[in-house]
């Protein structure tokens, strides 16, 4: 047998090499779903289990939904996931809409002061508004206490935005020159040519986006004063940190009834869940998405 | 995503600066002037005689008195309604758990505010972030008409003394002397509330008086240690055989948690003012520079070292100690007093048998033991600055309507709702509904005041004694503070480094680090706002003449 020179990774893997990499996936695989898999045993566990566990649980003893029941007896949960669900939809879509906009004009070359424009948005990831100021804007504007606060704030990434103008960029100039010869305008030409081919990026985005509107908490914690418009965050933190009054409180603090780790678990499973949901109909996109963004960056 | 440290980084700019208020104690001398200031500016002291039965237990103050039974009938203390129909009341109040209902949705407030005969409309936030939220609340001047500030955030808050001033209303004309009578549930608070709730020789808010001085208590269950036959110490020595003897990692079970707040005490590290005392040459020093320090943090490492420490703990910096106490998995664990009571209330239904113990004071080093504690408010309830007069009047007398006792109608109705919808009448006293649980959390409470008494607790009879014989022991050991009564707006620098070098002693004793650095880790704490921070205590004791 003569041997051919070729580099190790045209090589056929060994089994050693191959069980290496195995063992490493499966501990990278571990690492996230036990904590998710302790999480959700916890929540479906008595009082008794939990206790005799000394906290949380990985070997389930029986399902209790007794958690759940709590949870959702309250309405608290459930009228914070609608806010939050409201939130992410109207939050995506305004966002998607003003990015998409913002990328397209900044991305075509010659487009009315858009290099001052795109310093100013760039100038963005050097200084940021205080809170103070931040605070004074929004409830300037009126917004305190209504959703909006939690949308608009934030309605433009300029990381995001970043993406998106990039992505617009490395479209064949010659397709929108065509279309601008059949006498397409730029809003057609946006909607008709540009859209479909960047669906990818689109998507990616929408999902960067819904993911930040559903784990709002700090705009929220600052313009939200009515507890029954608190988003799902707030109330998960709230949950999680019960009884964490501090010492010098005495026993007036202590009062109210701490909740039980399993219904604490709950909670987390019921923030969780919906938006894990949209990743599976995303993640087809995701890596032309990133990987476009990325190396045109 | 703004961040909270932006704004302490924003409220850091401002920082620096000392704001002396008011508060001197009789007891010390040299300070006679400014204490006759401060006498003018309270409400002169009352007792309202409503006919509640005296107290089962009596407590050494600042303790509460005690009671071990509800009362058989209940005492109507006010008989007019105090709103006149006025504009909802906004208040902003913090909670420690799962925010209640507002509004409407709300029956205990519905039936509250029909009380009042104004509406109380309350935005209750999260505890944990208060501050963050109270600081954007204080930047942007957009303050509800009334804000509860809990005591431990006041000094977390910059230039907080100049925002009392810009922002709040000034209750001096109000309250002071006899002008106090139409509200004489305010009258019945102990004086040292009201001197503390002065800023700038104004007094610009109402005190919630607190029940209990002590910070820190160290539990230990009593059950477990019965089952074992381990005795339950009394000399640092004792705690260190008792934490051999328990210790069996086998069984998963481990002596202590992170116990450090209470060894230092044990070795009588400063603890008042953060840990700040006085030499005996006069100049402020603060604990980490005491051998009493040094000597706790070596015995907290001999802890962690010899591995007496439950594990998930050496690890993290929030594991559930709580959760681990209750299991039994740890014997030994400190935490705050209103831990106690709730622990042992649900815990003996799961457990039978369980039983948590404070473990009484001892000093490690001979002498008289040291407990640390002070007789600061709980909290303070501020009023928004230009109201009318009348709405102020208003609002005062709802707060006093809120402010009644032990014992009437009125606290009955703020603590427990409405009979049959938020509690259940039983032989031993009110016991919470569900409803209940869910709506109450202590709203009316945070925008008041009370005389405050340890109230009796059916579930656990024997609490309300055990609580107060070990407070009314410990109280004696009281460590006295120089500063007590001084209102201290502490350098940003020194502020800033306080939860860094805080880690880095954590790091000390976990043995994450050398013990031998102990002494550099004081210097750098010196160089990085310490010294700045001792000028600053020194000023202050030197301007008020002690």
């Amino acid at each position: 047998m003569t041997r051919v020179s070729r580099p190790a990774w045209q090589e056929k893997p060994t089994v050693a090499g191959r069980a290496g990499k195995g063992t490493v996936l499966t501990g990278v695989v571990l690492a996230v779903l036990v904590p998710l898999w302790v999480v959700l045993v916890t929540s479906l566990s008595s009082r008794e289990t939990i206790t005799a566990a000394g906290g949380l649980v990985v070997v389930p003893r029986g399902v209790d939904l007794s958690a759940y029941e709590i949870i959702f007896a309250g309405g608290q949960i459930t009228r914070a996931l609608a806010v939050s669900a409201t939130v992410t939809l109207l939050g995506t879509a305004v966002s998607l809409v003003v990015t998409v906009l913002a990328a397209y004009g900044l991305s075509r070359p010659g487009s009315l002061g858009h290099r001052f424009l795109l310093f100013y948005f760039l100038m963005t990831f050097l200084v940021y508004p205080g809170m103070v100021p931040s605070y004074l804007v929004v409830t300037g504007l009126g917004l305190k206490d209504s959703l909006w606060s939690l949308v608009l704030p934030s309605a433009v990434s300029v990381f995001n935005l970043v993406v998106v103008r990039a992505f617009f960029q490395s479209l064949p100039g010659e397709l929108l020159d065509s279309a601008r010869i059949d006498g397409a305008g730029e809003f057609r030409i946006l909607w008709r040519i540009v859209l479909p081919l960047s669906k990818a990026v689109v998507a990616v985005v929408g999902l960067f986006y819904a993911v930040g509107y559903w784990n709002v908490w700090f705009s929220a914690l600052l313009y939200i004063d009515d507890n029954d418009k608190f988003p799902i965050q707030r109330v998960l933190q709230s949950f999680i940190l019960a009884g964490q009054a501090p010492q010098t409180s005495g026993v007036a603090a202590g009062t109210a009834l701490p909740p039980t780790l399993a219904v604490k678990m709950a909670v987390v499973v019921v923030t969780v869940v919906p938006i894990a949901l949209v990743y599976p109909f995303i993640q087809r996109h995701f890596t032309r998405g990133v990987l476009v963004g990325a190396v045109k960056g | 995503m703004t961040s909270r440290r932006t704004l302490l980084t924003i409220a850091a700019i401002a920082g620096g600066g000392l704001l002396t208020g008011c508060g001197e104690k009789s007891t010390r001398g040299g300070a006679t002037q400014q204490l006759d200031k401060l006498s003018a500016l309270i409400p002169e002291a009352r007792d309202v005689n409503l006919g509640i039965p005296p107290p089962d237990v009596i407590g050494t103050r600042p303790v509460a008195d005690g009671y071990t039974r509800f009362p058989a009938s209940l005492t109507d203390a006010i008989s007019e309604k105090p709103g006149r129909g006025g504009a909802a009341i906004r208040g902003i109040t913090p909670v420690w758990g799962p925010a209640p209902p507002a509004g409407r949705n709300n029956s205990y407030l519905v039936a509250v505010n029909d009380e009042l005969g104004v509406p109380v409309e309350f935005s209750v936030q999260d505890g944990t972030s208060y501050a963050d939220k109270i600081g954007a609340l204080l930047g942007a001047r957009d303050v509800p008409d009334l804000l509860c500030v809990p005591q431990w955030e006041v000094s977390k808050l910059a230039r907080f003394g100049d925002a009392v001033n810009a922002l709040f209303e000034d209750l001096t004309p109000h309250l002071r002397g006899a002008e106090v009578a139409p509200y004489p549930m305010l009258a019945t608070f102990p004086a040292g509330a009201w001197r503390n709730s002065c800023w700038n020789e104004k007094l610009m808010a109402v005190p919630n008086p607190t029940d209990g001085p002590f910070p820190w208590v160290m539990f230990y269950r009593r059950d477990l240690f019965t089952k074992l036959g381990v005795k339950p110490p009394a000399t640092i020595d004792e705690l260190y055989r008792a934490g051999k003897e328990i210790t069996k990692p086998r069984q998963g079970v481990w002596a202590f948690s992170d116990v450090f707040a209470m060894i230092q005490m044990y070795f009588k590290s400063p603890g008042a003012k953060d840990g700040w005392r006085r030499r005996p040459d006069g100049t402020p020093e603060f604990k980490y520079e005491t051998p009493e320090f040094k000597a706790a943090a070596e015995f907290m490492a001999k802890l962690y070292r010899e591995g007496l420490v439950h594990p998930d703990i050496v690890a993290s910096r929030g594991a559930d100690m709580k959760q681990l106490f209750q299991s039994g998995k740890l014997l030994i664990t400190q935490d705050g007093m209103g831990a106690w009571q709730p622990m042992q209330a649900e815990q003996q239904n799961v457990t039978p048998g369980f039983d948590v113990q404070p473990l009484p004071l001892f000093p490690a080093t001979g002498g008289d033991p040291l407990a640390w504690g002070d007789d600061e408010p709980i909290s303070y309830t501020f009023l928004k600055k230009g109201l009318p007069k009348e709405r102020v009047e208003e609002i005062l007398r709802v707060i006093n309507w809120c402010s009644a006792p032990f014992g009437t109608t009125e606290f009955q109705l703020r603590e427990f709702g409405v009979e049959g919808k938020h509690h259940t009448r039983t032989a031993t006293g009110p016991v919470k509904t569900d409803l209940g649980f869910k709506e109450i959390a202590n709203q009316y409470f945070f925008i008041s005041g009370r005389r405050p008494v340890i109230q009796p607790t059916p579930q656990t009879p024997k609490y309300v004694p055990e609580m107060l014989g070990y407070s009314n022991q410990t109280v004696k050991y009281l460590e006295k503070d120089p500063w007590d009564g001084l209102k201290l707006e502490m350098p940003a620098r020194y502020k800033s480094g306080m939860t860094p070098f805080q880690d880095k002693f954590t790091d000390l004793v976990r043995g994450r680090r050398p013990f031998s650095d102990l002494d550099a880790i004081v210097k750098e704490w010196r160089a990085a706002g310490g010294d700045e921070a001792r000028e600053l205590m020194g000023r202050a004791l030197a301007d008020a003449g002690r």
